[in-house]
């Protein structure tokens, strides 16, 4: 049966040969989305490591006020807004604080590791409230407190378990109570693990992540982005009245108040507009493929009457009509397949784009899928037109 | 001749409707995703208002500062020392403005706090630019080398702040700075990146006003050569004078590089900079490659799926083409008349692309998806879109006509 298949098409292989590289054409656009969707899908289905709702991100500009007496009115604004009724935490924040656009990478090694890992991540200075600030998790060691604060130590850092996980990737040590050094050879010494910080959004991919100690004295770090977490249902009166009391404290500083979950959607929306329209022009493509296939075949049906006719006449059930027909498509499909499959296997083969090669091997799959549904569904309504050839007529007309 | 092809044209398009459907369907859309991505790239890069004159214009967005000892790239717009001693003593172009990418800036009005995007300008920057000033007039040099604090709004701003744009004379303030209002300007684009911003105020208010001999800064530099014609011989001269160009600290950067370029080339020389950074290359040949080669490829699908349907279709009409052959007519006659029916069916499609394209950037820009851009069909994009119409009617066209036209006419003719 399948090989009589193959005869008939070879028969018909210069038309063959056009829907198939159409075929072909249709797999590479949907492997190309397909791989796009899946690899923000994974990207969002990684959990996050925090909470985002009622958190406020405040952002301070100190104007033209002298250097020098920047960081006492800093403190005054910290312990003024910490007092604000409707305030439940304020912690500070270097400036790339979750869902902004900034970011600051950094690479770390192990001190006297056996590894010699360099490993890249991003980089946070917090405060030590951002644990209840972010709903912090912590899985291993301790989150920062008051033994921090003494002078000449180590400057403590906590790590995710992705960067522990990257650091010793045989998974034999903790890196708790290890010592981090950077590329300019300055020390950092690991506290404790959280589960994750990934500030960069839910759609970027997951990357270590190491968060350093800003003690209340540190006059160097995170100074104009603190994380204000409120109550629960407080809206624009109590970001009016942060505004106006950091005027008033500080004497003149600006700020401006976004709420994380605002910001959030601000970036999601930024992120999958491209994802968005590369996903509208694959449908309109396919679906242009899908109408295409379709009148093709209907018209195949047409021209074959005789030839149909004739197996009725000999004999043939309906079903075995209508088998022939989605059969061809098929076999064509699954030819367009191999070829596409092998243009696409070339991508985690070559490592074009650095992303992990599950998320191509998924976007086959997936491609493969709606292809083979997309097949069937154009091919259903020919074939049973072609069961329904009375044979009679059929070869009347002959 | 000509006219009973095209009454055959619409008599074969109209005889099967849902065939009709299909084809259009393609080329219409294909062709509205043509022209919307057209019209954007347009808007970016095209004269509009208020960079008008943009072929006579050249822009420097950047410093590239190759650093010592293999310490890499660091890339800043020009200072003030560089745009003052340097560009504006450059003898080929008319005017030399300066600008700096927007920054934020706050207002308080009243009731409610406004967010303002701010960019440092010079004189002469209005002179290049050709805004619609809806009242007053813009700042001078005087003005801008004598440090007053004064401004042009947009139009928004102006009714966000002072609820009418009848506000020249008055006084605003932004980041607790007073400013006296020069002038209130229709909107500009946020897609105009080197004329965009909701307020413009003296660059001799910048914090990043420093007098001394650094070469790395914020501003933007805008060139008007005297016509566009001149263009080339701007560049030229550009390319001489940073040869001259001293750098202040030897120790730590090694050259300089910076090109004036034309508005797309500048984009496409940051966009493609795959080869070594210090050629000087701006790779506007292989952005027109890249951007045509996806444009076709784009275009093969549906081109693919049209022919896959036309050739099916030749033994339709076996017994037209059969009497035309027995009666004389040659093959070219056949290729002739099927490719007059395609590129029929595919202007008829552009139309109707066109139509889909406009309906869309009016989506667009109901959206908002940029600030204060208003995206339009211009002619310039029409024409490109009838060119790529034409092309997509011959590219799905060819082969159907030339098989159409070999078909056997005793075959076709005993066949129906």
């Amino acid at each position: 049966m399948i090989r009589h298949l193959f005869t008939l098409m070879w028969n018909r292989k210069r038309a063959n040969g056009l829907l198939l590289l159409e075929i072909v054409l249709a797999f590479v656009v949907l492997f190309a989305v397909g791989s796009v969707a899946v690899y923000n899908w994974t990207n969002y289905r990684a959990p996050l490591g925090f909470t985002y709702e009622q958190v406020w991100e405040v952002d301070m500009s100190p104007g033209n006020q002298p250097r020098r007496e920047q960081f006492a009115t800093l403190q005054r604004v910290l312990q003024r807004v910490r007092s604000m009724p409707g305030v439940v935490g304020v912690a500070r924040h270097s400036e790339n604080t979750p869902f902004s656009f900034n970011d600051s990478s950094t690479e770390f090694q192990v001190k006297d590791g056996t590894d010699k890992l360099k490993v890249g991540a991003e980089f946070y200075h917090v405060g030590p409230e951002l644990r209840d600030v972010m709903s912090l998790r912590l899985v291993a060691g301790r989150w920062f407190d008051r033994r921090d604060e003494a002078a000449g130590r180590r400057k403590p850092v906590v790590i995710t378990e992705l960067m522990q996980a990257s650091l010793f990737p045989k998974g034999r040590a903790s890196a708790v109570g290890q010592t981090l050094v950077d590329n300019d050879q300055d020390a950092y010494e690991v506290v404790g693990i959280i589960s994750s910080y990934r500030a960069q959004g839910e759609l970027a991919e997951p990357y270590p992540a190491v968060l350093a100690y800003v003690g209340p004295q540190d006059s160097a770090h995170a100074w104009t982005s603190p994380m204000v977490r409120v109550q629960p249902g407080s809206g624009a009166a109590l970001e009016k009245r942060l505004g106006e009391e950091i005027r008033a404290v500080s004497g003149g500083w600006v700020s401006s108040v976004t709420s994380l979950p605002d910001q959030r959607l601000t970036q999601l929306k930024f992120r999958l507009t491209p994802p968005a329209i590369m996903a509208v022009i694959c449908v309109f493509l396919l679906v242009n493929v899908a109408l295409g296939l379709f009148g093709v075949l209907w018209l195949n049906i047409n021209q074959r009457r005789g030839e149909l006719g004739v197996r009725r006449a000999m004999g043939a059930p309906a079903g075995a009509i209508s088998w022939q027909v989605v059969g061809e498509l098929l076999v064509l499909t699954t030819f367009g397949l191999l070829l596409g499959l092998l243009l696409a296997v070339q991508f985690p083969l070559l490592g074009v784009f650095d992303v992990a090669p599950g998320v191509y091997g998924l976007a086959m799959l997936l491609a493969t899928g709606i292809l083979y549904v997309l097949a069937i569904g154009c091919a259903f309504y020919p074939s049973r037109l072609a069961a329904a050839i009375q044979p009679a007529v059929a070869l009347r007309e002959e | 001749m000509l006219l009973s092809y095209l009454k055959i044209a619409w008599k074969v398009l109209m005889r099967r409707k849902f065939f009709a459907f299909i084809s259009l369907f393609g080329v219409s859309f294909t062709l509205m995703i043509l022209l919307v991505v057209m019209a954007l790239f347009d808007h970016l890069v095209g004269p509009s208002t208020p960079i008008k004159r943009v072929d006579r214009m050249l822009f420097v967005n950047t410093i590239r500062h190759q650093m010592a000892e293999g310490n890499g790239w660091m890339n800043m717009p020009a200072s003030i020392h560089f745009v003052d001693d340097y560009v504006r003593k450059l003898k080929t172009p008319e005017k030399v403005g300066i600008i700096t990418a927007s920054s934020n800036a706050t207002a308080f009005t009243k009731s409610k706090l406004l967010p303002l995007d701010l960019s440092y300008t010079d004189g002469d920057f209005w002179q290049i630019m050709d805004f619609d000033f809806l009242g007053g007039r813009a700042f001078t040099s005087t003005e801008v080398q004598a440090a007053q604090h004064v401004c042009v709004l947009n139009e928004a701003t102006a009714r966000g702040y002072f609820g009418t744009t009848d506000v020249v004379g008055r006084t605003i303030e932004i980041d607790l700075k007073r400013y006296r209002v020069a002038g209130v300007v229709r909107n500009v684009s946020a897609g105009h990146l080197y004329a965009y911003a909701d307020v413009w105020v003296p660059y001799t208010l910048s914090p990043q006003y420093y007098k001394d001999n650094r070469i790395e800064g914020e501003f933007l530099v805008v060139m008007l050569a005297p016509s566009a014609a001149a263009v080339p011989a701007v560049r030229e001269e550009y390319r001489q004078m940073m040869r001259r160009v001293e750098i202040p600290n030897p120790k730590d950067v090694k050259a300089l590089f910076s090109y004036a370029d034309p508005m797309l080339a500048g984009f496409t020389r940051e966009l493609l900079n795959y080869q070594d950074r210090t050629v000087d290359n701006d790779n506007i040949t292989s952005f027109y490659l890249v951007v045509g080669g996806l444009a076709l490829l784009f275009m093969l699908l549906p081109a693919l799926n049209l022919v896959n349907l036309n050739v099916t279709r030749i033994l339709e009409r076996s017994g037209e083409i059969g009497v035309r052959k027995a009666f004389g007519a040659t093959g070219r006659d056949l290729v002739g008349q099927f490719l007059v029916e395609n590129v029929v069916l595919a202007l008829v499609g552009g139309l109707l692309g066109l139509g889909l394209a406009a309906g869309a950037l009016a989506l667009l820009n109901q959206a908002h998806t940029v600030a204060y851009a208003h995206f339009a069909l211009s002619w310039r994009v029409f024409g490109w879109g009838m060119v790529l119409t034409l092309l997509f009617g011959l590219m799905s066209g060819v082969y159907p006509a030339w098989k159409m036209s070999r078909l056997n006419p005793v075959v076709a003719l005993r066949g129906r």
